[in-house]
């Protein structure tokens, strides 16, 4: 089963995680809300799958390219 | 030299081998069309004219069959006398790749033969429209020969690379794939090389020839057929709330099908595509929030620019919706160049004569307003929407500098409340839309029901020029 790692494309303060872990997801379903430059940016599945692992948390700070969500 | 009137005789029984040049060019033409004007040789390279959707195009085609498609001085001039003959007609000109490079055994007169084929297509870089589609390996310069060109498009078996992986292996140890080093994941999404990768091959034909489409039968404005729709309707209530751009500008062109967007995995936060509006070809260029909160950067606004000057080269008008925060701070944006490649996009800009549109939908701020084809820099018209900001910053992010002694001084509960009431203070002493429409940054405010015939009018009142220049490969 191929891995899919979600990454953040830049630094943002995590403002809500919208998925748990087991939870199937369809492309284009919302993962994480991010806050950066004043704006609210969903990070969106780019594949269907299941969530394997959750890495961050609400109130987090996060870098670009630091992993957010795991679907397998 | 073959050359029939006639149809080309039907082909062999026996399958044909469709790494054959002379299949790929009967398949990439329109049925019928072709005309062989180089012999079927040892060369390597086999080119030909015929028609595209019905447009006069010179394309050539690698043999792989031969030494890999490995290219001497013979197989350089077979593409050098194809450019001559597309210059000469005033044709786009389609390469279908497949080569090793230069062939070792020729020693420097190959390599001579490469470089006079960089030196036609660069002469021929802005004035003919150059489109390649590469089938397999495109090693060395066969590389570098698709990379000169406008459009470059990547099939399933396409690579692209200087060196293969055995040759990386033994000089640098690194243990790659070839499809790692220089396939659809590298070019499409890292280094930009590749402008549309496609999941067959069929489909890379069918984007080739759309290209010829786009770039050489760009047609003509028809404004009465433009009909409106409300653009705002695929936007989120909340102006804080990225979304994404695609829908958008799927509203805008006439039909998304006929649309081809370049370069849609490499720098998302700004999305560049060709397609139709009122039956004429125009080039849309727009932020996309969802990506980067629609920053632009480094990368993206060298995107961007290279879309800017290829467009004002083969004369075709561009839109472009706004709705960008800002360039994108940060340590690894200046060390990426930010100021150098994002200074591109202000002289691309700034440089073309085609008619050239923006509208801002939702805010445009600071130095990414000036670069988003603002009034400053010569753009034809400049519209925008009644809820759309201009301005050098955000409001709050505004009175976080002009007040922060102030701020610093107020109880922390109470900080945004007193931040939200001088950013409202703010808005008003700096005027707002009704300022930029005043001191004449925006045109016109226009509402999203009636912004498809807006920009249709647009760029149907302006003088239809096209810039005198080259395409380099920014």
């Amino acid at each position: 089963m191929a891995i899919q790692e979600v990454v953040s494309d830049l630094v943002a303060n995590v403002a809500q995680v919208q998925v748990e872990v087991g939870e199937h997801v369809e492309i284009g379903h919302e993962l994480v809300l991010l806050e950066s430059m004043k704006m609210e940016i969903p990070v969106l599945s780019e594949v269907a799958g299941t969530v394997a692992a959750v890495r961050v948390s609400p109130g987090d700070v996060v870098q670009e390219g630091e992993i957010l969500v795991v679907l397998s | 030299m073959t050359s029939t009137d006639h149809a080309p005789a039907p082909a062999p029984v026996e399958e044909a081998d469709p790494r054959d040049p002379l299949t790929r060019l009967t398949t990439f033409l329109d049925d019928g069309s072709l005309h062989l004007i180089s012999a079927q040789d040892r060369s390597g390279m086999l080119a030909a004219t015929g028609t595209v959707r019905g447009v006069p195009t010179v394309v050539f085609a690698a043999d792989p069959r031969i030494q890999g498609g490995a290219l001497g001085a013979e197989g350089c001039g077979v593409i050098v006398e194809a450019y001559e003959r597309a210059l000469a007609d005033d044709s786009p000109i389609v390469g279908l790749w497949h080569s090793g490079g230069a062939r070792l055994a020729d020693g420097v007169v190959s390599l001579n033969g490469m470089g006079e084929m960089f030196a036609i297509m660069t002469r021929a870089s802005g004035k003919i429209p150059q489109i390649s589609v590469v089938l397999g390996a495109a090693a060395g310069g066969a590389a570098y020969g698709p990379a000169l060109t406008d459009i470059v498009i990547l099939g399933p078996d396409g690579l692209i690379f200087v060196t293969g992986p055995d040759v990386v292996r033994s000089v640098t140890g690194e243990n790659v794939t070839a499809a790692r080093l220089g396939g659809a994941e590298p070019h499409g999404r890292r280094s930009g090389v590749v402008h549309v990768a496609t999941a067959t091959t069929e489909e890379a034909y069918d984007r080739g020839r759309q290209m010829v489409s786009l770039l050489s039968d760009q047609g003509r404005m028809d404004v009465s057929s433009v009909q409106d729709r409300d653009l705002a309707a695929t936007f989120p209530e909340s102006a804080k709330r990225a979304y994404d751009v695609h829908p958008l500008i799927a509203d805008v062109v006439d039909d998304v099908e006929d649309c081809v967007e370049l370069h849609p995995r490499w720098a998302p936060s700004i999305v560049t595509t060709l397609g139709r509006l009122g039956g004429r070809t125009i080039g849309v260029i727009a932020n996309n929030p969802l990506r980067l909160g629609g920053c632009l950067d480094a990368t993206s606004a060298e995107k961007a620019s290279r879309f800017v000057r290829m467009c004002d080269a083969f004369g075709i008008p561009l839109v472009v919706l706004v709705d960008v925060p800002g360039y994108l701070p940060g340590v690894g944006q200046e060390w990426d160049g930010v100021v150098r490649r994002g200074a591109k996009l202000l002289h691309a800009f700034a440089e073309a004569v085609v008619p050239r549109v923006t509208l801002v939908t939702r805010k445009t701020y600071g130095g990414a307003y000036i670069a988003m084809n603002s009034r400053s820099l010569g753009a034809t018209r400049v519209f925008a929407w009644p809820t759309a900001e201009v301005a050098v910053m955000g409001h709050v992010a505004a009175v976080r500098i002009l007040h922060r002694r102030r701020l610093a001084e107020v109880d922390p509960a109470e900080r945004v409340t007193v931040e939200n009431e001088l950013a409202e203070e703010h808005a008003v002493l700096a005027g707002g839309l009704p300022r930029a429409v005043e001191i004449g940054v925006v045109d016109e405010v226009i509402e999203p029901t009636t912004t498809r015939s807006a920009l249709a009018t647009a760029i149907a009142a302006a003088p239809q020029r096209r810039g005198e220049h080259g395409n380099i490969p920014l």
